[in-house]
């Protein structure tokens, strides 16, 4: 199992609890944004991620100056996040919810260089649509910690901490989860396409930065 | 594909795809995925899988409503309270007026309801910027410096 990797956000996090405005402003919309997106892929409902989002900022900043800056930041701030979702999901059991294929943003035009790459980025779109979709299907346990891994990229060690299960467990719960998907996704899914074998990745160094 | 019979565990597929595996165990997996065309499929499908998802963005609100004072759910009751209450009572005040034109100002049944409608809503409008700096001061931590 790979260690926390050092934080990219701890100077930012130090300047902020060292009454930096400009560095709280900051920490604030970056932390707002994760918050966000993350509710929403839990909640699948547009105004309760809103309204996780901003009750986590406020139980983040509460707690900051308790926080290990040398941690990562998105760890504990999607352990508040999941926190104030069952929360949430305890009070109203029955709210509607949506696919997350609704908010997916794909305004990115200037990518396609020519019409083979245009081409690539329409299937690769059509592909996401669908896999959201997909997401929206799963149980809770499977959808939560496959976003954290495919699309927040915490680390195994992270995932546990957030989750609050042993990392043994992670491993066999996020392949039941993608193969759940999979199955989902199957038609969609050209594997007779040529593609490279499978070979095994570093671990993500980088994270999301919605 | 998986249990005793195919005699490998499926899961490490994904501890290795993640580079989660000890350096045995990664090695025991490729040199699996070599000779299983099940399961380098399912490697093949599960990469592409994590690759499109983690490409994915998505549409979040503006940035100017995170830095604004994160609202209580208490203050955001009262603030959507005060709103709706101020609609009715708009609403409610120009029904009044008509009513008075029509009926040429002889009744004043709803009279006391005018200035108890105002009072309500702007009650409610106090009372949620109230919770708001209340909120502020708990969580500020400039609160201890001295201006």
């Amino acid at each position: 199992m790979s260690e926390h990797l050092p934080s990219p956000d701890a100077d930012l996090v130090a300047s902020a609890r060292a009454g930096d405005r400009d560095a709280r402003e900051a920490l604030g919309r970056k932390v707002g944004r994760s918050a966000y997106v993350f509710a929403l892929q839990l909640t699948r409902d547009r105004e309760a991620a809103g309204d996780v989002a901003q009750d986590s900022v406020l139980k983040f900043f509460k707690n900051l100056d308790r926080f290990d800056v040398t941690r990562p930041v998105e760890p504990w701030l999607y352990q508040i996040t999941r926190n104030r979702v069952r929360d949430l999901a305890r009070r109203q059991q029955h709210r509607r919810h949506q696919s997350l294929e609704d908010w997916i943003d794909q305004g990115r035009p200037d990518r396609a260089e020519s019409a083979a790459s245009a081409a690539a980025d329409a299937e690769r779109a059509d592909l996401q649509r669908r896999i959201w979709r997909s997401v929206s299907l799963l149980s809770d346990d499977h959808r939560e910690i496959f976003v954290l891994r495919d699309f927040h990229g915490l680390s195994y060690r992270e995932i546990a901490d957030v989750l609050s299960i042993p990392p043994g467990t992670v491993m066999s719960r996020l392949h039941s989860a993608r193969t759940n998907l999979r199955s989902l996704l199957s038609e969609h899914l050209d594997t007779d396409q040529e593609t490279p074998p499978a070979t095994a990745q570093e671990p993500h160094q980088e994270r999301k930065q919605p | 594909m998986s249990g005793p019979a195919h005699g490998f565990d499926e899961t490490m597929i994904s501890g290795y795809l993640d580079g989660e595996l000890t350096q045995g165990d990664t090695q025991r997996v490729r040199l699996h995925l070599e000779g299983c065309d099940g399961c380098r499929r399912l490697a093949d499908d599960l990469r592409k899988l994590s690759d499109a998802t983690m490409a994915t963005d998505f549409r979040t609100p503006s940035d100017t409503q995170w830095d604004e004072t994160p609202r209580t759910s208490a203050s955001r009751l009262f603030h959507t309270s005060s709103w709706i209450l101020g609609m009715i009572w708009v609403i409610g005040l120009v029904g009044f007026v008509v009513y008075q034109i029509a009926t040429d100002g002889e009744s004043t049944r709803f009279d006391g309801l005018i200035p108890l409608g105002l009072v309500a809503t702007f009650g409610l409008a106090v009372l949620s910027a109230l919770i708001d700096r209340v909120q502020t001061r708990k969580t500020d931590p400039y609160r201890k410096v001295k201006k």
